[in-house]
């Protein structure tokens, strides 16, 4: 059974540990550097374990060191967005925290999934310190953007989400990319069951339905989707279910691309990347991909 | 709680009342001709309630009366063919027994939805139509989610990925004339077609096929049940949750696809009210020619019916 480490137990990494328990996937140990948190949340929802069926175990920790010898970690420690705020805004909050983590996970042995935005930029960061493996430093990005395009897509089709397939590639921004011929019912793409100006709508609002929910709350950002795509993303590689997610990592080559992270379907396994899928694009989307790998590469370097 | 009554309680019957069991989505009442047969399996399923966390309540009956006011009734009942059996005299009565049922369906379930899963499945949808007198969206038969579901499996395996990943659209008759699409097939939205070269995925259609021959040449005596009663299941399971799910099934034709009064496996929207819609996909020349070649099987099954079958 496999040990999993979420590191910062706030609304993404408690909800993920939740997430994870209520599907059995794995034994779990968070870790918060505000001491107690973690211990206190884990031990409420152990209390739910007789009701809710837990059969794993659900740890909190004071200590880092119980994060190391984990299967899988997933970091979600860092800022998260007020109203106004673009993800590239907590790049200069979060990366000294990304550093640091990366820094002591150096000998890691297994994947890390990070939360922590602007994640694509994270992802690039926590793998140049860590110097893990690109298939080994995963990034929620697309798998989040493809699961609010799902939810959108079925209230428009008036269908059932579980049988819609939706991808979204590239940088987690509003310059993110829904490929149309890639989102499918039961097989059937959904541009066969909808107008085309639907469709731009509801990747419109799709591209917007992070900044939404902060909007709306005024005082956190999203974390109930964000949770559901990191536990998702955990389950494919704590079963080795080999499952296809979109997902952020550094790219080798991919339409001409290096060294910098952004999402793209992946098979998902114990391994974490193990194959990647590249859909057909038009040189115009090409062009959209390189754009976000220039804007990515300048706050890499240089902010 | 609604209800969900499984005439038959053979394989597909009983392991389609395990499934709709596991997800709690019913009580559900399990009628068969044997005596003792349907009685003592649910007895044997609420002996795993408190292991299996059942909240539904399971019972048996001999009696078609205990299906009073189910919400859907399931129609698995049906002689397997046995060694040396005229297949004529097999179909005789096997429409016997689906209008005896749906007679019964509708004297004791009058407002439920039917799926027809006995084989012939698409003319013995259409006695069962008939008997009932239902609304044509109320009767519904279960064969393009199997057909779906063995495709998107064999899929799965050749490429080494999830198979809750891969989606496919089979339509057509339940047999050998069933319509695969590849062009309506994805993987992770992916099209098929971009993942698999034309060789590849004809054999594997071919797989499709021939995939319900392919168990019963292992089992030699017998025939599937797992994936069919799981089918079953699932289609249950969109109707009492209205869950609006657009899977292909075989519904009444009025003219879709160029075909009329009769069942054929094409794309619908599954709900509380049944069959809700039937979707028209544009079809290449050559797919719309394999599911013309399937209506025309099925047409000749139901011509064969009026020949053995007098309405009651």
């Amino acid at each position: 059974m496999a040990k999993i480490g979420i590191v910062g137990a706030g609304n993404v990494g408690a909800n993920t540990a939740f997430f994870i328990a209520e599907r059995n996937i794995g034994d779990v140990v968070m870790y918060d550097i505000q001491e107690g948190m973690a211990k206190g949340k884990a031990l409420d929802m152990m209390e739910a374990a007789p009701i809710r069926g837990y059969q794993r175990g659900i740890r909190g920790s004071d200590s880092f060191e119980d994060i190391a010898d984990t299967d899988i970690a997933v970091i979600t420690a860092g800022s998260v967005r007020e109203p106004g705020m673009k993800r590239e805004d907590l790049y200069l909050k979060n990366v000294e925290i990304v550093d640091e983590l990366a820094g002591k996970m150096k000998a890691y042995d297994g994947t890390v999934v990070i939360a922590t935005e602007p994640v694509d930029v994270m992802v690039m960061r926590f793998r140049e310190t860590s110097g893990l493996k690109a298939s080994r430093v995963i990034g929620l990005g697309g798998v989040l953007d493809s699961t609010r395009l799902r939810f959108a897509l079925g209230r428009v089709l008036g269908m059932a989400t579980e049988t819609i397939s939706a991808t979204v590639i590239g940088r987690h921004s509003t310059r993110m990319m829904p490929l149309a011929e890639y989102c499918r019912v039961s097989g059937v793409p959904v541009s066969a069951l909808m107008e085309a100006d639907e469709l731009e709508a509801v990747f419109e609002e799709t591209r917007n339905a992070g900044d939404v929910i902060v909007e709306m709350s005024q005082r956190a950002s999203s974390y109930y989707g964000p949770s559901a795509a990191a536990a998702d993303v955990v389950q494919a590689i704590a079963w080795d279910t080999r499952r296809i997610l979109p997902v952020s990592f550094v790219w080798d080559g991919q339409y001409g691309i290096k060294d910098v992270a952004m999402s793209l379907p992946v098979v998902l396994g114990w391994t974490g990347v193990v194959r990647v899928l590249e859909p057909e694009l038009s040189e115009e989307q090409v062009g959209v991909l390189k754009k976000s790998a220039e804007e990515l590469q300048a706050i890499f370097c240089c902010w | 709680m609604s209800k969900v009554s499984v005439i038959g309680a053979g394989n597909v019957g009983a392991t389609a009342v395990y499934y709709i069991a596991e997800k709690n989505m019913a009580d559900i009442v399990m009628v068969d001709v044997v005596p003792g047969m349907p009685q003592s399996k649910a007895i044997d399923f609420m002996h795993a309630a408190p292991s299996r966390d059942y909240n539904v309540t399971i019972v048996g009956s001999n009696d078609y009366a205990a299906i009073a006011d189910s919400d859907v009734v399931v129609m698995t009942a049906g002689m397997a063919r046995k060694p040396g059996m005229d297949r004529m005299d097999l179909l005789k009565t096997n429409v016997n027994i689906a209008k005896q049922a749906a007679q019964a369906i509708a004297r004791y379930a009058p407002n439920a939805l039917v799926i027809a899963v006995s084989n012939p499945l698409d003319v013995i949808a259409m006695v069962t139509l008939r008997e009932s007198g239902f609304a044509l969206k109320r009767v519904v038969g279960m064969a393009g989610i199997l057909d779906s579901t063995r495709f998107q499996y064999f899929i799965a395996e050749r490429l080494a990925v999830l198979p809750q990943d891969v989606m496919a659209m089979v339509l057509g008759g339940h047999g050998d004339s069933m319509v695969p699409l590849p062009r309506y097939t994805s993987v992770a939205g992916f099209p098929l077609t971009e993942l698999l070269d034309t060789a590849a995925i004809e054999e594997l259609v071919q797989r499709t096929r021939t995939g319900g021959a392919e168990i019963v040449g292992y089992l030699k005596t017998g025939s599937a049940y797992y994936a069919p009663a799981a089918s079953v299941a699932k289609m249950v399971e969109a109707m009492i949750k209205d869950e609006k799910r657009f899977v292909a099934a075989s519904a009444y034709l009025r003219g879709e696809y160029g075909h009329r009064d009769i069942f054929l496996g094409v794309p619908v929207l599954l709900g509380r009210n049944g069959v809700e819609k039937v979707y028209e996909l544009e079809l290449s020349d050559e797919e719309k020619k394999s599911l013309d070649a399937s209506a025309v099987a099925v047409q000749e099954g139901v011509k064969t019916l009026e020949g053995i079958y007098t309405p009651g």
